[in-house]
């Protein structure tokens, strides 16, 4: 009689939790389905809402054509893949080092030291963008992808994060492995990055799609047409007196399949017991 | 005897320093170039006048009395604290909810997973397109909903007013959930299975288990959620100016935020100095409030 | 990199040189090989950048112009950064509006022109009054490349089907509201018409004000705008116009509202023109909605001569850091003179010179309505620029800005935004 009772009610809970999902994943589809009718729209009717048509009249296939011959969309794509990949690889080994010492080893001035790392964050990029512009270029840097890894590569947010989830793993660990004569660097590289792939995979999605989307900082300092990434080429279709936003819709779909394929793939790391088994072990 | 050790302590300190410094070197270098420099630079603008190019002019603290006597930095400042006072803890119970949910082994969890970050990639204007939709004054679904059932006669404007910033807070919320869940969920990974095992043992509720084992396993990757939180609404600036801005990206009072008016100056007004002690007023609210989180969990971690 | 030392040294005789010679030494160089960088926006879309360093290119082959798209949306942010400190590449600046013109100016980084000016012998005098309202403290810094001017567009099918006689080229603000009230249709859902449209900027509505000529936005007491506010919001109350909030929250564009064809009237700039010709001829716009179209003047305050409206000029400057001056100033003459505007004309955006070759030129475009009262319509009397130079300019239209939007958005009454932006704006000027 209890167990069945039990068993209903986990099953109404069930049901619930479900219902729960599918009411925010409509939710958060929205945006998306939003994205994939104005693609194929015309300029007038993207905003208009009375009636709001899901497929227009008039589908515009024709706008994921466009896109790829308005603009020199390939060389975008290419230097954004370029760009994001190096940027993604040095924010990872870099991070996951320092975070490695910040939060295992001693040292003077430790905390001084992490808090200047966060206090960074807190400043906003338009207050020290003018003096960082200058700099950069009077190192020659303006107008290269270079300036770009530089800029994103090293940023305090992925120390922050790294640090953070190293702090969680048990210091215990570390010790057992010192007492058996490892090096630090040993430590790090065979029980502190295996466990930390959730981590890991955390900041890749976070660095990719952070690159991946970044405006700003290429329009300042990218001016050449070939060293121009997705998100300045998509302003193109943002003229001074009009938008081409069926074209826009249709280049941003395309961009974001590359991020949504990365969170696929990385999403599936974080299954429990990683950090379980490896504490067994 | 003990001054050979004493000796011999201090060089295996001072190597494993060195050990230490080696790992922090390669990020540090390259952050402290790039990023710490010309951070130090914009603070000691906040004591000068600089339009960018003009010769600079030290000014003292005339930057700062200024603040005192600014209505556009008042109004952008009470926004910011409303807007990061809503957003924060929203956000982050929203955020944990979703992870602990998904955290379970529901099907479709990674088609779940994704979507719920979807909002967080998706460009800015169709996330905005859709929720000005939902929220118009006059033809919106939530407003329809007001006047025919509940029927009220005066309808809200959501993009305005005091309104504004509810709408701002709810937006937030919904954009960002997916991202802060992503955070969570890798922290839950780190929580060993033997806990709540032996939780379970001990008949502990699903409450229970939530609160003695979840929670304060969790407490480094809430620290982190609640400054990144934090840091980011103090920072607050494209969601409002797309929201709130609408055809024109301008801000009134009821909308303003503190980087907006920040952008108004440094790259309207090119009054770099006022820029930059805003800023550090930003900046100083929110040490105060990463400091505040620092001690909590250096304390929890010395419990 | 030899072309560079080069210019540089040139660049280095021309500064030795006085005033009186640079002129010779300036046509002198015609033959050395100059390459100038351009910045501007929307190099893609915009076919008048390339036409006009094409004509120019033609004439001179020894010059080659390169054009960098620093993004429409941004474009004087990145602009005024890049001109940040020593060592931009830039050697022809394109100025999108006068609040930009005025920082770069008091940044120091553009070159003085009044000596090339008086040198060369330029008249300012073609273009219309708008120099002297950006004449910084007696010096001007760049010359107008392109203008426009608002008009009142209106959709000829609505007013047959109302009935009402179309809009003349000599309204008052009375007629005008007068009018919009008699050709509103009420209705549910698309049966219901627009008497007319305001954009959600700000010169869409308070800048009625200043077409008498006695007012500017630099006055420090807007007073003077009240009866537009109220002119506005009525309609907006009595529905011959949407509401702002509905506006804003639809990000309506002006485009999409006239376009939609229950729209009778929209005051909006010129540029306007060559989208609505273009739209329509592509088949974007439904040409049983909107395709009869017509412009007229600008309606104006009483007293005011009909044809006193707004403007807004883009003009081209040198950078102080630019290393090709003379050759920089060769080019900006020829775009901004009669032939430069005769090359702009003829892509159907407006240049700053508006002569009878320039109107004919526009009003022969294909699509351009063809009644007599349209084509007079591109005669204007006195052109008001949005906003003149003035050092405060930008702080100045940031309180405007703020308030406009409180008052639209009806946070805050009339009166009180009006007192606001007195307060404020005051506050600026005293210090």
């Amino acid at each position: 009689m209890k167990t069945k009772s039990a068993s209903k009610k986990r099953r109404m809970g069930r049901i619930g939790l479900y219902a729960i999902l599918i009411v925010i994943t409509a939710l958060m589809l929205l945006p998306f389905l939003w994205m994939l009718s104005a693609s194929i729209k015309s300029n007038t009717e993207v905003f208009q809402m009375t009636p709001f048509q899901w497929i227009p009249d008039n589908p515009k296939w024709d706008n994921y054509i466009k896109i790829w011959t308005k603009i020199p969309l390939g060389r975008f794509i290419g230097n954004t893949v370029f760009l994001t990949i190096v940027v993604t690889f040095l924010q990872l080994l870099t991070s996951s080092f320092a975070a490695y010492a910040f939060s295992k080893l001693n040292f003077k001035y430790k905390n001084g030291l992490f808090l200047a790392y966060i206090a960074t964050i807190a400043m906003p990029w338009q207050v020290y963008m003018v003096p960082q512009f200058i700099m950069m270029r009077k190192m020659g840097l303006n107008d290269t992808l270079l300036a770009m890894i530089c800029l994103q590569a090293f940023s305090a947010f992925g120390v922050f994060m790294m640090k953070q989830f190293y702090t969680g793993i048990p210091d215990s660990l570390c010790e057992a492995a010192r007492i058996d004569g490892m090096s630090e660097y040993r430590i790090y590289s065979t029980i502190m990055l295996p466990l930390s792939k959730p981590a890991l995979s955390t900041l890749t999605i976070f660095t990719f799609v952070n690159t991946w989307n970044d405006y700003l900082g290429p329009l300042i300092y990218l001016k050449t047409e070939s060293k121009k990434t997705i998100q300045l080429g998509l302003r193109m279709f943002i003229g001074q007196y009009s938008a081409e936003y069926g074209l826009i819709m249709a280049g941003s779909i395309i961009t974001l399949i590359p991020v949504l394929i990365v969170f696929l793939c990385l999403q599936k790391y974080f299954v429990e017991g990683v950090a379980s088994t490896g504490l067994k072990g | 005897m003990e001054a050979a050790a004493e000796k011999s302590r201090k060089r295996r300190d001072r190597k494993r320093a060195l050990v230490a410094y080696s790992f922090i070197a390669p990020n540090f270098i390259g952050f402290a170039v790039f990023t710490l420099i010309p951070i130090i630079c914009a603070f000691a603008l906040g004591f000068l006048k600089w339009d960018g190019n003009n010769p600079i002019e030290f000014v003292g603290l005339a930057n700062f009395a200024k603040l005192a006597d600014d209505t556009f930095f008042w109004a952008a400042l009470k926004n910011t604290l409303i807007y990061c006072l809503g957003t924060v803890p929203l956000t982050m119970v929203a955020s944990l909810a979703l992870a602990i949910v998904l955290n379970q082994k529901v099907k479709f969890r990674g088609f779940f997973r994704t979507v719920s970050f979807f909002p967080y990639v998706a460009s800015l204007v169709a996330i905005t397109a859709v929720w000005q939709m939902i929220f118009h004054p006059s033809k919106g679904p939530v407003n329809a909903i007001l006047y025919y059932v509940f029927h009220v006669q005066n309808l809200p404007n959501w993009f305005g007013g005091k309104l504004i910033l509810l709408t701002l807070i709810l937006f937030s919320v919904w954009k960002f959930m997916g991202y802060y869940m992503v955070i969570y969920l890798a922290g839950l990974q780190g929580i060993s299975a033997e806990l709540y095992e032996a939780a379970g043992l001990d008949g502990a509720t699903t409450w229970q288990k939530f609160r003695y084992v979840t929670w304060p396993q969790l407490r480094s990757t809430t620290f982190f959620v609640v400054v990144m939180l934090t840091i980011s609404c103090f920072k607050v600036y494209d969601v409002a100016v797309m929201l709130a801005g609408g055809g024109d990206g301008k801000l009134g009072t009821s909308s303003t935020v503190l980087v907006y008016y920040i952008y108004q100056k440094a790259f309207q007004e090119w009054d770099l100095g006022y820029s930059s002690a805003i800023a550090m007023v930003l900046f100083v609210l929110v040490l105060i409030v990463t400091i505040i989180q620092f001690r909590g969990e250096a304390k929890y971690e010395k419990d | 990199m030899k072309k560079k030392v080069l210019s540089a040294l040139l660049a280095a005789t021309m500064v030795v040189g006085s005033m009186g010679s640079m002129a010779v030494l300036a046509s002198e160089s015609g033959d050395e090989e100059v390459t100038l960088n351009w910045a501007l926006w929307d190099e893609k879309t915009a076919t008048y950048w390339s036409a006009v360093a094409d004509a120019y290119m033609a004439e001179n082959p020894n010059v080659t112009i390169e054009m960098t798209d620093l993004g429409s949306s941004d474009y004087m942010t990145v602009l005024a950064t890049d001109l940040s400190g020593d060592g931009s590449d830039f050697d022809i600046v394109t100025i999108k509006d006068v609040p930009g013109y005025a920082t770069l100016v008091s940044k120091g980084v553009l070159e003085n022109l009044n000596d090339r000016i008086e040198a060369d012998g330029i008249d300012l005098s073609v273009y219309n009054g708008t120099t002297e309202q950006v004449t910084a403290d007696g010096n001007l810094y760049e010359l107008p490349f392109r203008s426009d001017f608002w008009v009142l567009y209106y959709n000829k099918r609505i007013f047959d089907e109302a009935g009402v006689d179309y809009p003349t080229n000599d309204m008052t603000m009375e007629e005008y509201d007068e009018l919009a009230r008699s050709v509103t249709k009420q209705g549910f859902g698309n049966d219901q018409i627009y008497g007319a449209h305001y954009h959600t900027w700000r010169s869409a509505v308070q800048l009625f004000g200043i077409l008498d000529g006695e007012h500017t936005v630099l006055d420090g007491n807007y007073d003077f705008t009240k009866p537009y506010y109220e002119m506005v919001i009525n309609q907006a109350n009595d529905g011959v116009c949407r509401s702002y909030v509905d506006t804003n929250a639809s990000q309506l564009h002006y485009s999409g509202a006239f376009s939609e064809g229950n729209t009778a009237t929209m005051n909006m700039g010129s540029w306007y023109i060559t989208t609505l010709i273009s739209e329509l001829a592509s088949g974007n716009y439904d040409a049983d909605l909107v395709g009869d179209w017509g412009i007229v003047k600008y309606p104006h305050p009483e007293g005011v001569e009909a044809g006193t409206t707004l403007g807004t000029i883009t003009a081209l400057a040198i950078p102080t850091s630019s290393e090709n001056k003379d050759a920089a100033w060769d080019f900006i003459k020829f775009a901004c003179g009669e032939e430069g505007a005769k090359v702009v004309a003829s892509t159907g955006t407006f240049p700053a010179i508006m002569n009878d070759d320039v109107i004919a030129e526009i009003s022969s475009l294909e699509g351009f309505p063809q009644d007599d009262a349209s084509k007079e319509a591109l005669r204007t009397a006195q052109l008001c620029l949005e906003a003149p130079y003035d050092t405060h300019i930008t702080e100045i239209n940031t309180v405007l800005d703020t308030y406009h939007k409180d008052i639209m958005n009806g946070d805050i009454s009339i009166d009180d935004g009006i007192a606001k932006m007195n307060e404020e704006v005051g506050k600026i000027l005293g210090e």
